[in-house]
């Protein structure tokens, strides 16, 4: 691609710090419900069970679509800035159906009290519901208005990513197969750009056509699908959505930590096939979500074991193995930007390694639906996805000076990741001792020691939840003072360039 | 013989902490390692090809471990053709927030089925349970006197999930809904004797 004109950088720069400055004002907010929700259920508050489930339902869908938003937009901007010119006209107008489809999930939670779970599982929004039908049409539009803002954002990346690199076979890297050699390297970050959002293709559009028939019901009460393909349809969605914000998230470490290591890290005959690989195993390891629906055919039973134990093997044999040759004697300096980047890695792999527990069918029996489940994917986001976007936020906000000479943001991620995992145990340790996922309190259980158990462990939880928020102040000092100083700017040039 | 104390945990739940233990020591040796190697060698191509060379290894190590991991697990599933012959039948229904349990197998629509939220069963028989819901999914989770989770699956509209289970032990066991079904969902109780 030819170079960006200064102005043309500038404009790329300030979409990205304000999808930055967006992110790190949400995600607190976000946060903090996760609080409330463990505070009610360690018994210091009472929120009621209504109020419960409403900030249930915002903390899980608020979380998975601003966590896959930033995830996207760092995307958008190394290749906009690096690899495929890209209109920033199209970028601010998926932003603007981001914010407004935030916007109207929050009013139909926090004001409709729409509480139906991030996975809206069928028929459950229209039977025995707290809300108002509106709050459920309401809801399903923010969400489908999140989904065209992604799909629009996903088409127009990936349409001229095809365009640049001669064919959307070459962004899957199918070149590398081919006789007589490679003519153009395809960096790594385009093709996990490729293969992170065209199956999120698949799956928004999936989800779109669920949502619709959601708002077809609200107008004819009368319609009734079969709950066990609805089932099917909400898990393949939301299950693709975070499974491929974390693939986003590897491709900007890909791109980004051989600036710091100075070791070039470049696509070749296994990465293309590691990452083809994965394409097909996000598309279908979802089945392991049903394994206690008996009634699914066992094949499929069988496939989910079988797909989430060999997912494992590019994820962990070729991108984390690629990112500790990265850093194996590379006599690094550990400054912000790959200390978050290990930090993921190693998030990703304890989270993807609990998940891989899970997906064992005999396991799943005592396991599926308690607290084992949100341990999982907490430190698959929490400890790997916000680990890698702290990395970026890092990246963008600091020159390379600035991160070698930083000691805060290093001690507040440091404190991020040991208040993090140390939260995030008290949901393993609930599973293991068989507490109940998505219970408002654990007062009802009519055996004691599961509700004393239930209530010590979001107790501890709340004790650890307030040393995050703890380094989240640390962090969030450490780059809103490099905000601050560059606001009138907003030309940051890129830490180690 | 390995010795387990049922009363802390379920023979899966002692296999999940094993297996996770042991995978998140292996990530915590690798982050000492990389940390500090930092200020190694300055042939950084000899370091890379080190790491790759281990990788040859793991990934092999990584295959027999699925292969066996398959072959062991597969053979432990919850599904009633893995499980004999039950000696009695129990028909489920669940209901916003309810449990409905009956012996033997009902005709009835789940609307019309009556049932008690409280059932007598006998130790160290085979059981079938019928599960079905008559509006939204449920999740029947099947909790041990010691507040194990024992078994468990679905109650789905318009589908019945078969579930098997044989209480080896006499006492009362409680049902808690497994699946967020609307706002009393963690007060769904029901309750099994086994005498």
């Amino acid at each position: 691609m030819t170079e960006l004109s200064p102005a043309e950088k500038k404009k790329e720069r300030k979409l990205i710090v304000i999808w930055s400055v967006t992110f790190l004002v949400l995600f607190p907010f976000l946060v903090v419900l996760g609080y409330m929700m463990r505070l009610n259920q360690a018994e210091r508050i009472h929120l009621g069970m209504d109020t419960f489930y409403t900030l249930l339902t915002l903390h899980g869908l608020g979380m998975a679509g601003i966590l896959f938003s930033i995830s996207f937009a760092a995307l958008w901007y190394l290749i906009a800035t690096r690899y495929a010119r890209l209109k920033t006209g199209i970028g601010y107008f998926v932003y603007a159906l981001i914010v407004i489809g935030f916007s109207l999930l929050a009013f139909a939670t926090l004001v409709g009290k729409f509480g139906a779970g991030w996975y809206v599982l069928y028929p459950l929004p229209f039977k025995g519901t707290f809300w108002a039908p509106w709050a459920t049409g309401l809801a399903c539009a923010s969400l489908l208005t999140m989904g065209v803002a992604w799909l629009v954002g996903i088409i127009h990346v990936v349409s001229n990513l095809a365009r640049e690199y001669g064919g959307f076979t070459n962004l899957l890297g199918w070149q590398y197969f081919k006789k007589g050699g490679v003519k153009r390297e395809l960096p790594p970050v385009v093709m996990i750009t490729t293969i992170s959002t065209v199956p999120g293709v698949i799956a928004f559009l999936t989800g779109a056509v669920m949502l619709v028939m959601y708002v077809l019901q609200i107008f004819e009460p009368t319609l009734n699908y079969d709950p066990l393909l609805m089932k099917n349809m909400v898990m393949f969605f939301g299950h693709t959505l975070v499974n491929i914000t974390l693939y986003c998230c590897t491709g900007w470490v890909y791109c980004l930590l051989p600036e710091f290591t100075g070791r070039p890290w470049k696509s070749d005959k296994i990465v293309v096939l590691s990452w083809n690989a994965t394409f097909i195993f996000i598309l279908f390891a979802y089945f392991h979500h049903l394994y206690m629906d008996f009634a699914q055919p066992v094949a499929l039973q069988y496939a989910g074991q079988f797909i989430s134990y060999l997912s494992a093997v590019p994820a962990t044999a070729v991108t984390l193995f690629g990112l500790l040759a990265q850093l194996y004697h590379s006599k690094i300096k550990w400054s912000a930007v790959p200390l978050s980047f290990l930090a993921g890695g190693a998030g990703w792999a304890i989270g993807g390694f609990a998940a891989v527990v899970d997906s064992t069918i005999a396991v799943n029996t005592v396991l599926h639906n308690t607290t084992w489940v949100p341990a999982h994917f907490h430190t698959y986001m929490l400890m790997g996805v916000v680990f890698f976007i702290f990395g970026f936020i890092f990246y963008i906000s600091h020159t390379k000076e600035e991160l070698d000479k930083d000691i805060l943001g290093r001690v507040g991620l440091w404190i991020f990741a040991i208040s993090g995992h140390s939260f995030i145990a008290t949901f393993y340790r609930g599973g293991l001792r068989s507490i109940p996922r998505r219970y408002s309190d654990y007062s009802g259980i009519p055996i004691e020691h599961v509700h004393q158990t239930g209530m010590f462990l979001a107790f501890m939880a709340v004790i650890f939840i307030t040393i995050i928020f703890v380094a989240l102040v640390i962090i969030y000092t450490a780059l809103f003072k490099k905000f601050a100083k560059r606001r009138h700017a907003l030309v940051m040039e890129p830490a180690a360039a | 013989m390995i010795y387990f104390p049922t009363l802390l945990f379920s023979i899966q739940a002692y296999s999940a902490t094993t297996a996770f233990i042991a995978g998140t020591l292996i990530v915590a040796t690798v982050l000492f390692i990389i940390f500090t190697s930092s200020k190694g060698s300055d042939d950084k191509l000899a370091e890379k090809h080190k790491v790759y060379h281990v990788r040859d290894r793991y990934f092999l190590i990584l295959t027999l471990a699925i292969i066996v991991g398959l072959i062991i697990s597969l053979r432990f599933l919850p599904y009633e053709q893995y499980q004999g012959k039950p000696a009695e039948e129990v028909t489920v229904v669940a209901m916003q927030w309810a449990w409905k349990m009956a012996p033997g197998i009902s005709n009835a629509t789940p609307e019309a089925f009556t049932g008690e939220s409280e059932i007598t069963l006998p130790a160290n028989k085979l059981i079938r349970f019928v599960v079905t819901s008559q509006d939204v999914n449920h999740g029947f989770g099947i909790y041990s006197p010691e507040g194990l989770l024992i078994a468990q699956t679905q109650a789905m509209p318009q589908y019945k999930n078969e579930l098997e289970h044989k209480f080896t032990e006499p006492g009362d066991y409680h049902i808690l809904c497994m699946e967020y079904c609307g706002m009393p969902h963690a007060y769904m109780i029901g309750t099994i004797h086994v005498k």
